[in-house]
């Protein structure tokens, strides 16, 4: 327990430094969590408390991915959006999945790896482009709409992931009444949930509470993957008011996903087997991989590498939903991976987020300057 | 003219404005509460932005609305040009230790400058009208009307001493 105390008061201070120098707090708390768990000082160990609050963090990290998937608020050009969601679908997880095979991780470990060397961090990705006054780049839609994309291709392999060694057709027919009870649940009970929700005491944030925990409960009861079922909650209950689930949720998902980050560093155990050199490549590899794919998806959609370039750079940093696969499926050596790519990418894209502009501006000065130089008239 | 309204997942409200001329003008509600505005000049490549609380952003739109004739710091002229062109001044001022626990009346404000306080700014709390026996607390803001030159002495006969 006093473990616990010190890890939530150093999560404190590091994210008032994290604040202060505007730079994402995740890489942080990850490396708070190595340096006072098990492979660091041993100060802070992991119990049933943390693990509990830990997991909290993750079911509200999910519940919050579902209540972002509203149907029906679509992108004006979806045919962009699918071309350029399956060339980084394609690039990405084939390079991660590839260079983990080749390394010497098993198929599924490489599948795992591959995955989390795909998914960019929303959280990061989408308050960068906020804080570097980006929103107005005719790229920052498309960055934009791409997160939801990857979060409907993490779903897909959640699903894929947790059913796993199950019998199939019985455990789909399982998830699919559990879909239909709860957004009958959102669509009958639209109008008993919205007065609940309208409330000024204290019923909202204790229903919102609840509700994530006792589905939770009872998808481990009926033997359905917890994860997939609080997504699904989130994304039935998206069709009542999403905006006011978002709001009594925060507060948890605040919370206790800071918790996970710092306890899923704690539990990180550099002894378990890896080796150095393999994570170096993963991790450079992240960055070369997202190069390309921002490259490809720049050209093909709008036709300029400087584009590319501007995709490339803000979407670089991996975060809380590479963990979450790590905590979910990972083994202790994935876990260690997976920990070093988010620490190392989302230091390698907070400052290529920042500068972007500048790496611009340098590219096109020295090709004009060349344009200049080969002037016809220039050489009379 | 043009003005296109989307939302975007994550992010918040996004409103775009093209002019007539060509340049557009983007607002963004974000989520986080702050409220952006980007302007992107017809034929320039990068937009200039600007972050605001949404305080600012309420009285940025009060001045673009047009209620407003001459804008100082925190003064409002408004002129009537059915009224053969009477024009109002409407001040607001932070009121200093000197001022405090007196009232409207022991400070004569209206015998000596001719300017009214018509409400007064205490704690987020506003009071309309006060009356004479009204007294000033240390960093009250007092809405004052009056001519522009009225104004100008209430500043310097009452605040300034």
């Amino acid at each position: 327990m006093e473990g616990f105390i010190i890890a939530l008061f150093v999560c404190l201070v590091l994210a008032l430094i994290s604040k202060y120098l505007s730079v994402p707090a995740i890489p942080f708390y990850i490396l708070a969590g190595i340096v006072l768990g098990k492979a660091g000082l041993g100060i802070v160990q992991s119990d049933e408390i943390s693990q509990f609050f830990s997991e909290i963090g993750l079911l509200f990290l999910l519940f919050f991915m579902g209540l972002g998937l509203k149907l029906d608020r679509m992108i004006a050009d979806p045919k962009k959006l699918l071309t350029a969601g399956i060339i980084g679908l394609i690039v990405d997880m084939g390079i991660g999945f590839t260079a983990a095979y080749l390394l010497g991780f098993t198929l599924i470990e490489s599948f795992i790896i591959g995955t989390a060397f795909y998914i960019t961090s929303t959280a990061i990705v989408i308050t960068t482009l906020i804080e570097n006054r980006k929103l107005m780049m005719k790229e920052a839609e498309l960055i934009i709409w791409l997160e939801v994309f990857e979060d409907i291709v993490l779903i897909a392999i959640i699903a894929i992931l947790s059913s796993g060694d199950k019998d199939l057709l019985y455990f789909f027919l399982k998830i699919v009444l559990a879909l239909g009870v709860m957004y009958a649940i959102a669509h009958y009970g639209k109008e008993f949930l919205v007065s609940i929700l309208d409330r000024d005491d204290e019923t909202p944030i204790l229903f919102t509470f609840a509700a994530v925990l006792t589905t939770a409960a009872l998808a481990l009861v009926f033997g359905i993957p917890d994860s997939m079922m609080v997504i699904a909650l989130g994304a039935a209950l998206a069709t009542t008011d999403p905006e006011a689930f978002e709001q009594h949720a925060r507060p948890f998902k605040d919370v206790f996903l800071v918790m996970f980050f710092v306890f899923f560093g704690v539990t990180i155990n550099f002894t378990a087997g890896t080796d150095l050199f393999s994570i170096l490549i993963l991790c450079l590899l992240a960055v070369v991989s997202k190069f390309i794919s921002g490259m490809l998806i720049g050209i093909t959609i709008y036709g300029s590498a400087m584009s590319g370039l501007e995709i490339w750079a803000n979407t670089i940093s991996r975060g809380e939903f590479s963990i979450a696969l790590a905590v979910l499926y990972g083994s202790a050596v994935v876990g260690t991976v997976i920990a070093a790519l988010v620490i190392f990418t989302t230091i390698v894209g907070a400052f290529t987020a920042k500068y972007s502009t500048w790496l611009r501006r340098g590219l096109t000065h020295r090709s004009r300057r060349k344009a200049l130089m080969h002037r016809p008239h220039s050489s009379r | 003219m043009a003005l296109r309204s989307l939302k975007l997942p994550g992010v918040g409200t996004k409103y775009e404005f093209r002019t007539d001329k060509g340049d557009t003008v983007a607002i963004f509600f974000t989520s986080t509460g702050t409220i952006q505005m980007y302007t992107l000049q017809k034929g320039c490549k990068s937009s200039s932005a600007a972050e605001m609380t949404p305080v600012e952003a309420r009285r940025l739109g009060n001045i673009l609305t047009g209620a407003i004739i001459e804008a100082d710091q925190e003064s409002v002229e408004i002129a009537f040009s059915a009224l053969a062109d009477l024009r109002v001044t409407i001040h607001t001022f932070y009121i200093p230790e000197s001022v405090a626990k007196k009232t409207i009346e022991d400070l004569q404000i209206r015998a000596k400058t001719g300017a009214t306080v018509i409400a007064v700014c205490r704690h987020d709390k506003n009071i309309i009208n006060p009356p004479p026996s009204f007294a000033f607390e240390e960093g009250d803001a007092a809405l004052v009307i009056g001519e522009s030159d009225q104004i100008k002495k209430f500043e310097s006969e009452i605040l300034v001493k």
